[in-house]
């Protein structure tokens, strides 16, 4: 774990789960395995906010527990998974390829489990059911078979899997509690479970309800208990259902290497990857190298058929595929018309090398990026070479190298000719070598992602120790993020959030237009110029985290096909 | 060699001489003591000696050393010629120049060579350029250094830097606009294989062109006052496959194609990249040039960064 990494793990838990739960979770980041006596002893929180906290983080799967160091007889200890963690910077994107594949309602059943960690099915299908009526015009609703169906498709995808049995992970724990990484043998415990992708039978009929924002708070605590009578009816107390982020890192992949095919070769060319994956989906291994192998008949019966492109085309669609330099398909046999791989790793390790080149393109300009490609394909060259091989002046180049060096980006390996390293003696040979330099990027971009956030929180809340800050730093010159923006932004936020759920409620209940105007002049130009504003910045750096968490996901993949392989 | 296993009588001084001048003209790379000698075995050491020594002298002969012993050789009438009214040391500065060949050579080197002092050494020199007999060339690997060759010679690629250079000033305009030119025939020849609508093999092959192609299209441009080679052009050709929008392929070619080196043609093709620039640079502090200071809490930090507030408001 890096600092980097433990810092943002911290931002992200206190902006999904608030300050205690981040004081628990990152004293737990930073320590490894502890029992919960030790941990309430060193955090100086209570016995019973501690629990809690540790109840938020098993919810959401960031944290798991097993005997400890002393056997089965000893105290429990509790470790938490710093991957899980950052999983959380990926949330809108799950979300948002849910939508994509299934719609409102995948979305909303995604966001759901996601929000609550882990839900039984009935549970879900209701509350989405009713968000979904909730949003329908009046005197429509949404029916209950409709979602079910639609998780059923999710679980049928394996986005969605049954949470481990508690007993069955106890059990498992005990033996390998002190070798595996919980990281590695969390997602291998649920599919291990022969039940993890079949849908129970709930008897669920019915449709969603619409909740009426007039009514109080004991109308929802009486629907909360009506649900809780529901839910013994339904037939699947004890299934709960959580999110499958591997298999959406799976889907993410296949999404890099489908673009990056179209953007090398073409569209087409992009399709008949997106088939071969699509085919190979369930059946390929989460870490293999290349993906079950496909013969060309079996690709050209799988092709959408709106498609069109005939048996000999695809032939050569295929040669091309395997002739190109970067090696996303490969032929293994000749059996069935020619049989195809998807080589997965390849197209992993090739997207990341292209993302470094882009980095260095982007921050050092193409002649830079000339000479890191160069030296990635040439291996090791010395100064000279390396002028001579790029056509830069010697000048020029001698700067560039030297920048790149500073940057980490290129490394320096000297060979002397003689054992004192006298420099008139010794080879200079300048190299990159593509796994560190991706490893330092991924931390760059986390750096880059815990910016955003923070200064999204400042935007937010306010950050009022930062503004003492300033303050008795006089001399510096005037505070950016000005400090009466800072205090008032977060009750502006809250009072427009008010205000718009009165008008809301105005609405359903019918008023008249100068009842509503009056609401709506209850935030004044200047406020409402504020929150505008307001919500440019916060919608800017959201791209951003998003744009970020692309770069984060392919080095992270790449990173990790790397190690699986070695 | 029959001729040579011929003994001759003659002891006379200037017949050994002209044996020993035939001799050379025979081994135009040199021969040796041992040659002489078994050529001429009735004649004593002592004879051997003078008449070398005269030819030497008078400036016929060589003497060069290699791996093996003293070598002589004729030295060639006209270089014979051009020295002449001048000086044994200017004739040995001149020889170590000559020696040189095109490579050149600095004046410190003629130094070690000729024993000779660097006052001196210069003066001959001097002497020596303005009889247009030798000249000096500015070397590209270090602009002050100068080195010397024959008046004649056209410099080494090493010294000049080839096609490259002028007055050895590396010409990075020149080479950018070739670069430029270059992919924009080659991405043009791709856009039309795009365009044509055949199959994904035609469109692909007829993407690609030869060096001698690409060549072509550069000479016929004119945009070049110096005359580039195929291979000037392959080595512009290599910096875009560096930039990453070039890839080459090698086919074997049969002996006598245009185009082909050693019965393999290269083809080249210019191509999309894999991805557009990654997400972390298109934000601002993917490109940010302090980002490694930036720490909470430090001079410079997220929440008083002036770039951000920029572009948050922008």
């Amino acid at each position: 774990m890096t600092t980097q990494e433990v810092r943002l793990c911290g931002l992200l838990l206190q902006e999904h789960f608030g300050d205690v739960v981040e004081k628990v979770g990152t004293h737990l980041i930073r320590c490894g395995v502890l029992t919960l006596r030790a941990l309430a002893h060193e955090t100086k929180l209570a016995l019973d906010l501690v629990k809690k906290s540790l109840c938020v983080l098993m919810q959401h799967g960031m944290c798991t527990f097993g005997a400890g160091r002393r056997g089965p007889a000893g105290p429990v200890e509790y470790r938490i998974s710093c991957e899980r963690i950052l999983h959380m910077l990926r949330y809108p994107r799950y979300i948002y390829t849910a939508k994509s594949l299934y719609g409102d309602t995948g979305e909303l059943i995604v966001e759901e489990i996601l929000q609550r960690g882990q839900m039984t099915m009935s549970c879900t299908v209701k509350t989405v059911a009713d968000r979904l009526t909730h949003n329908m015009p009046e005197g429509q609703s949404m029916d209950y078979s409709e979602v079910v169906s639609s998780f059923s498709q999710l679980v049928e995808t394996h986005f969605l899997q049954r949470c481990p049995p508690v007993a069955s992970t106890g059990s498992s724990n005990t033996g390998a509690v002190d070798t595996p990484p919980p990281a590695v043998a969390q997602p291998s415990e649920p599919e291990s479970h022969p039940d993890c992708y079949r849908v129970p039978y709930i008897n669920l009929t019915g449709q969603g309800k619409r909740r009426r924002s007039s009514e109080d708070g004991e109308a929802d605590q009486r629907a909360a208990k009506k649900a809780k009578i529901d839910n013994s009816e339904c037939g699947d107390e004890g299934i709960f259902w959580q999110v499958n982020f591997e298999r959406f890192h799976l889907h993410f992949r296949d999404q890099a290497i489908i673009s990056a095919v179209s953007c090398k070769l073409d569209q087409t060319s992009g399709e008949i990857v997106r088939t071969m994956l699509r085919m190979s989906e369930v059946t390929t291994q989460a870490n293999a190298a290349f993906t079950q192998a496909l013969s060309a008949n079996e690709i050209f019966r799988a092709l959408p058929s709106n498609y069109n492109i005939a048996r000999p085309i695809l032939d050569q669609y295929l040669t091309l595929l395997v002739d190109d330099p970067m090696e996303f398909v490969g032929k293994t046999g000749d059996s069935g018309g020619g049989m195809y791989v998807v080589n997965l790793h390849r197209a992993l390790a090739n997207l990341a090398r292209a993302t470094l080149e882009s980095v260095v393109q982007e921050r050092f300009g193409s002649r830079s990026a000339r000479i890191f490609r160069l030296l990635l394909r040439k291996r090791h060259l010395e100064q000279k070479q390396v002028e001579d091989f790029a056509m830069i002046p010697a000048k020029e180049a001698k700067d560039m190298l030297y920048t790149l060096l500073s940057e980490n980006l290129v490394q320096l390996q000297e060979i002397p000719k003689t054992p004192d390293h006298a420099p008139s003696r010794t080879f200079y040979l300048y190299t990159v070598n593509q796994l560190p330099t991706a490893r330092l990027l991924l931390q760059h971009c986390y750096k880059c992602f815990d910016i955003y956030l923070f200064v999204d929180t400042i935007q937010t809340i306010g950050n009022l120790i930062e503004r003492r800050l300033y303050e008795t730093k006089e001399n510096k010159q005037v505070p950016p993020f000005s400090t009466i923006q800072n205090i008032s932004s977060k009750r502006l936020l809250e009072k427009s959030q008010r205000i718009e759920a009165i008008l809301a409620s105005l609405q359903a209940t019918g008023a008249e237009t100068a009842q509503l105007t009056e609401v709506e002049e209850m935030i004044t130009a200047p406020e409402r110029q504020q929150l505008e504003s307001l919500r440019h910045h916060i919608n800017k750096l959201d791209s951003s985290e998003n744009q970020v968490d692309e770069t984060i996901f392919l080095l992270e993949s790449y990173i990790n096909s790397t190690e699986a392989s070695r | 060699m029959t001729e040579v296993k011929v003994k001759k009588e003659s002891t006379d001084p200037v017949d050994i001489e002209n044996r020993i001048k035939e001799l050379c003209q025979q081994f135009p790379q040199g021969i040796t003591d041992q040659v002489i000698q078994n050529d001429m075995p009735h004649v004593e050491a002592q004879q051997r000696a003078t008449a070398i020594n005269r030819l030497l002298s008078v400036g016929q002969l060589d003497l060069l050393r290699n791996s093996n012993g003293l070598l002589y050789r004729l030295k060639d009438l006209q270089s014979a010629s051009k020295v002449k009214g001048s000086d044994n040391q200017e004739k040995l500065v001149y020889q170590i120049i000559e020696d040189a060949g095109n490579k050149g050579i600095w004046s410190r080197d003629i130094r070690y060579k000729s024993n000779l002092p660097l006052t001196e050494i210069n003066k001959i020199l001097k002497n020596l350029e303005s009889k247009k007999l030798i000249k000096a060339v500015k070397s590209v690997a270090a602009s002050k250094k100068k080195v010397y060759m024959l008046y004649n010679l056209q410099p080494d690629r090493s010294v000049t830097g080839g096609a490259w250079y002028s007055d050895q000033d590396f010409e990075s305009e020149f080479v950018e606009v070739l670069n430029q030119q270059c992919f924009k025939f080659l991405q043009s020849k791709a856009e039309a294989a795009r365009d044509s609508k055949q199959s994904p093999m035609v469109q692909r092959n007829s993407s690609f062109a030869t060096s001698h192609e690409v060549w072509k299209y550069i000479c016929e441009l004119g945009i070049s006052k110096v005359d580039l080679s195929m291979e000037d052009i392959e080595t512009i050709l290599n910096t875009l496959i560096f930039d990453g929008k070039v890839e080459m392929t090698i086919i074997a070619a049969k002996e006598g194609t245009v185009g082909s080196v050693d019965g393999q043609m290269k083809l080249y093709r210019g191509v999309n990249p894999i991805i557009q620039p990654t997400g972390l640079v298109k934000t601002p502090c993917g490109l940010c040039p302090v980002f490694d200071d930036c720490h909470e809490g430090g001079e410079i930090s997220p929440s008083n960064c002036v770039y951000m507030v920029e572009w948050l408001d922008f």
